[in-house]
């Protein structure tokens, strides 16, 4: 899983600005700090005489002076001015001996650490502040400083004489700048190896994560190589630390400059004629960087382990030159590809351009000032301190900024889906209302069907026998009852309750017993409750009516029974209804026929079975339909 | 002691002439009524209830309104009044709007005479007519109106008992036979139904913008 990230959160002014503050007043801290350690308020010794061991011939040498290769001591020779000698406190500060320092006057021992015999111990790069005794302190006494280095290469930074309290801020600007700040950007940087370790896997960038994290190791290696005093390891294993460190800088430098140019080129990026130099790397390929340099990391110990065990003095220096120029390589493949990153992307995040800025110009500015103005270095120490944690805050960033666009694309997302759903919903809407609508219609043309069928032809014919004068009075009441006992069939069936015609029928019950008890005729109403009836809708219960209501208006009018008895229930799929009388039957001549007729063409209409039984002992009406 | 009870003062409101008269010509024939004033529209009918009144006979399509309004205001002024409904259909979704504005009962327009006397003198003494058509409607009702959100705080809701004996009536049952079938008296099932129609009613007031809802939907004139 690759986390893309797209650098589309614009730096704000404040931020840049912030950041830009910041740094100067980092770089003007440590300008003052360095301008106090080199305008060292003493005399300040150039030229000495050297012997390269204790008991050779003194020779004259310039400081700074460089010697190689031997762990033996080499003495640096002067001798004390009047002035010095006059002070109230004289004393000597050793700009950096780099291991042990001891000072000796006119032959006798008066400072300095370390044993005198054996190997020599580790005293970092510590500056020095020796007292010199005021009662051996006479003009022309003969300092001897006994430098004994680890490494295998004397070498002495100027030296200078003075007042030990005029002296001290200096000798603490340089403790500061040479072994604290030292120290203190190497646990940073194991904070930040360690960070980016743990945040590698949940980030999702792990290549940049991992890259990144082994450069900061890199460095708290260097740092563990150079700065502790008196390790639990000697001398050969700091400088194996220190020099695994060294590579495994330029190493995941490379790593991680590829890795960077690479994750966030922008899209479109024109092939350049360098290829590969400053194109982005495809994600498989730097995989594979990736491994190679975790497998370089893994055996460069034991390489340059082998190569310290042959000849410690001789091995470091060959493997701090061949790291120097390897370095040198990666630092300039860095720069193309860093250039060529901005000729494409453009200037779009703080946070990394003031990371690169800043190392850059660290770099630069301290290889001018050691160059040229013979002034320690600093910046760049710093500058590795901040690089990593510069870029954590760039990522930072442009993780907030893919955040925030998730989270705008979130909202984009959740208004869309909010419309969306408005607009199912009046769909939705729309259709149960174009459905209503033709429900109603549906409804509303079956309605004028059965008032046709019913009550229009009905009442048609009472006009038309009126018309001709052939209507009784009670024909006409009864014609007219007749027609408004359809319409409120109509109604009922309308209403018909709980989608069940138990409770269709029950309606149907109401309305027809108040007749049957008009005509004496005890009404036996042995009604199932048959459930639900999805399969009979109002129009079949209508027909129902109907038809119930023919056989008992018959049987009311032709058989004269005792009782009439409606049955309703259900055998599987299957109901039935019943309505059976116990008078004559149509068998004794009354004129049933279009009655039978109706009930015939009613059921057949609605699809029921019908089974009319009719003897002397009564009539029996039957319909099955499916529930 | 031989004196006869004070008799009902009946009123009628209902705007078709020939109807009117046939109801005002039944209350003067029977027994133990008497016309209290008949009226022919809304304004008119609301003029009547201004006066003592046993029973209202009212119809609810008038011209200018509908007679639930009448109900409704009829019950809100005289406590004690028995309003009896006047339908051509009886059709539930009418004459259950009507009891839910306080309505007592229906009558069914054209019925006999004999049928129609019986209706009104039931209802005089306590009793709650109910067709199958109605009791399921309310049922529907009352279903529509628990399963809706308001219908958590149903004000008044059924009991057990009086859903079990509206489901009977609703399949059709008369009150006899609901009476034998959960060993109850049929006075029981009478009083079950009042208190149905009373409940129907006091639910219906505590939604009156349901009500208004519902009555805007349903416009089957009578």
């Amino acid at each position: 899983m690759t986390l893309r990230l797209s650098p589309n959160s614009k730096p704000r002014w404040p931020t840049v600005l912030t950041i830009l503050l910041l740094l100067a007043a980092f770089c003007a801290g440590l300008l003052v700090i360095n301008a106090t350690a080199e305008n060292v308020p003493g005399r300040p010794v150039t030229t000495v005489l050297v012997a390269s061991t204790p008991g050779a011939p003194f020779r004259p040498a310039t400081l700074p002076h460089w010697e190689c290769c031997s762990t033996k001591p080499l003495i640096f020779r002067t001798t004390l001015d009047d002035a010095t000698a006059r002070a109230d406190a004289p004393a000597i500060l050793i700009v950096s001996a780099h291991d042990n320092a001891r000072l000796y006057v006119d032959g006798v021992l008066v400072g300095g650490e370390g044993p005198t015999r054996g190997d020599p111990t580790n005293w970092s790069r510590r500056p020095r502040l020796i007292r010199i005794p005021p009662q051996v302190a006479h003009p022309g006494a003969v300092l001897d400083i006994e430098v004994q280095r680890g490494v295998g290469f004397g070498h002495l930074r100027p030296i200078y004489l003075g007042e030990y309290d005029e002296l001290y801020a200096s000798y603490g600007a340089l403790r500061f700048l040479r072994a604290d700040m030292h120290v203190a950007t190497g646990i940073i940087a194991a904070f930040v190896a360690a960070f980016c370790f743990a945040a590698g896997p949940l980030l999702g960038m792990r290549g940049l994560m991992y890259a990144l994290g082994g450069l900061a190791a890199s460095w708290a290696l260097q740092v563990i190589g150079l700065s502790p005093s008196d390790p639990p390891w000697n001398g050969t294993v700091a400088n194996g630390i220190y020099f695994a460190g060294y590579f495994g800088t330029s190493v995941f430098l490379l790593w991680f400059f590829i890795e960077w140019t690479s994750v966030f080129a922008a899209p479109s990026a024109r092939r350049h004629k360098l290829g590969w130099l400053t194109a982005p790397w495809p994600r498989a390929l730097r995989r594979k960087l990736g491994l190679a340099a975790i497998g370089a990391m893994a055996i460069s110990p034991a390489i340059i382990a082998l190569v310290l065990w042959n000849d410690p003095a001789i091995g470091s220096q060959n493997v701090d030159r061949i790291c120097g120029f390897l370095g040198l390589a990666v630092i300039a493949f860095c720069l193309t590809r860093v250039v060529s990153y901005y000729r494409r992307n453009g200037f779009r995040d703080p946070f990394e351009a003031s990371a690169f800025i800043f190392v850059l110009i660290a770099a630069v500015a301290d290889i001018i000032m050691v160059r040229f103005f013979f002034i320690y270095g600093v910046s760049l120490g710093a500058a590795v301190m901040f690089f990593p944690l510069a870029l954590l805050l760039s990522l930072a960033a442009r993780a907030r900024g893919v955040f925030e666009a998730a989270t705008a694309t979130a909202g984009k997302l959740n208004l869309l889906v909010a419309e969306r759903e408005r607009e199912i919903v009046a769909n939705m809407e729309e259709i149960r209302r174009n459905e209503r609508a033709a429900m109603l219609l549906e409804e509303r043309s079956r309605i004028m069907r059965d008032m046709h069928d019913g009550i229009g032809g009905q009442l048609l014919g009472l006009i038309l026998q009126a018309r001709s004068r052939k209507l009784s009075d009670d024909a006409l009441v009864n014609g007219l009852e007749q027609s408004l006992d359809d319409l409120r069939l109509v109604v009922d069936s309308l209403e018909q309750g709980e989608g069940s015609l138990t409770g269709a029928l029950g309606a149907f019950r109401a309305r027809i017993e108040p007749r049957c008890e008009a005509a004496g005729v005890a009404l036996d109403w042995e009604i199932e409750d048959v459930g639900a009836t999805p399969n009979i809708g109002p129009d079949k219960t209508l027909q129902i009516y109907r038809i119930l209501l023919e056989a008992c208006t018959n049987a009311l009018k032709h058989s004269a029974p005792a009782r009439i008895g409606v049955v309703l229930r259900r055998e599987g799929d299957q109901i039935e209804i019943a309505l059976a009388d116990d008078g004559a039957g149509f068998t004794q001549g009354a004129p049933a026929g279009r009655g039978l007729t109706n009930i015939r063409t009613r059921a057949q209409q609605i699809g029921a079975d019908l089974a009319i039984d009719s003897n002397t002992a009564g009539t029996r009406i039957a319909m099955k339909l499916a529930a | 002691m031989n004196q006869s009870p004070p008799r009902a003062r009946v009123a009628i409101v209902e705007d078709d002439a020939i109807l009117r008269e046939d109801l005002a010509r039944l209350v003067t024939r029977a027994d133990g009524l008497e016309i209290a004033g008949v009226a022919d529209t809304l304004a008119a009918g609301r003029a009547l209830i201004e006066t003592a009144l046993d029973v209202l006979l009212i119809d609810l399509a008038l011209p200018d309104g509908n007679g639930v309004e009448l109900i409704r205001e009829a019950r809100e002024r005289l406590a004690n009044i028995k309003i009896i409904v006047v339908s051509i259909f009886g059709d539930a979704r009418s004459v259950v709007r009507a009891i839910e504005a306080g309505a007592d009962g229906y009558l069914l327009k054209g019925a006999g005479e004999q049928q129609a006397e019986e209706a009104i003198r039931s209802v005089l003494g306590g009793g709650a007519p109910i067709s199958p058509a109605v009791a399921s409607h309310i049922l529907t009702r009352m279903r529509e109106r628990t399963s809706s959100p308001r219908g958590a705080d149903l004000e008044v809701p059924l009991t057990e008992k009086e859903t079990a004996v509206l489901t009977d009536l609703a399949k059709g049952f008369r009150y006899k036979e609901v009476a034998r079938l959960h060993g109850i008296s049929p006075h029981t099932v009478a009083d079950h139904v009042k208190s149905i129609y009373r409940k129907l009613a006091v639910n219906s007031r505590s939604e009156a913008v349901f009500e208004a809802v519902q009555a805007g939907l349903i416009n089957l004139k009578d």
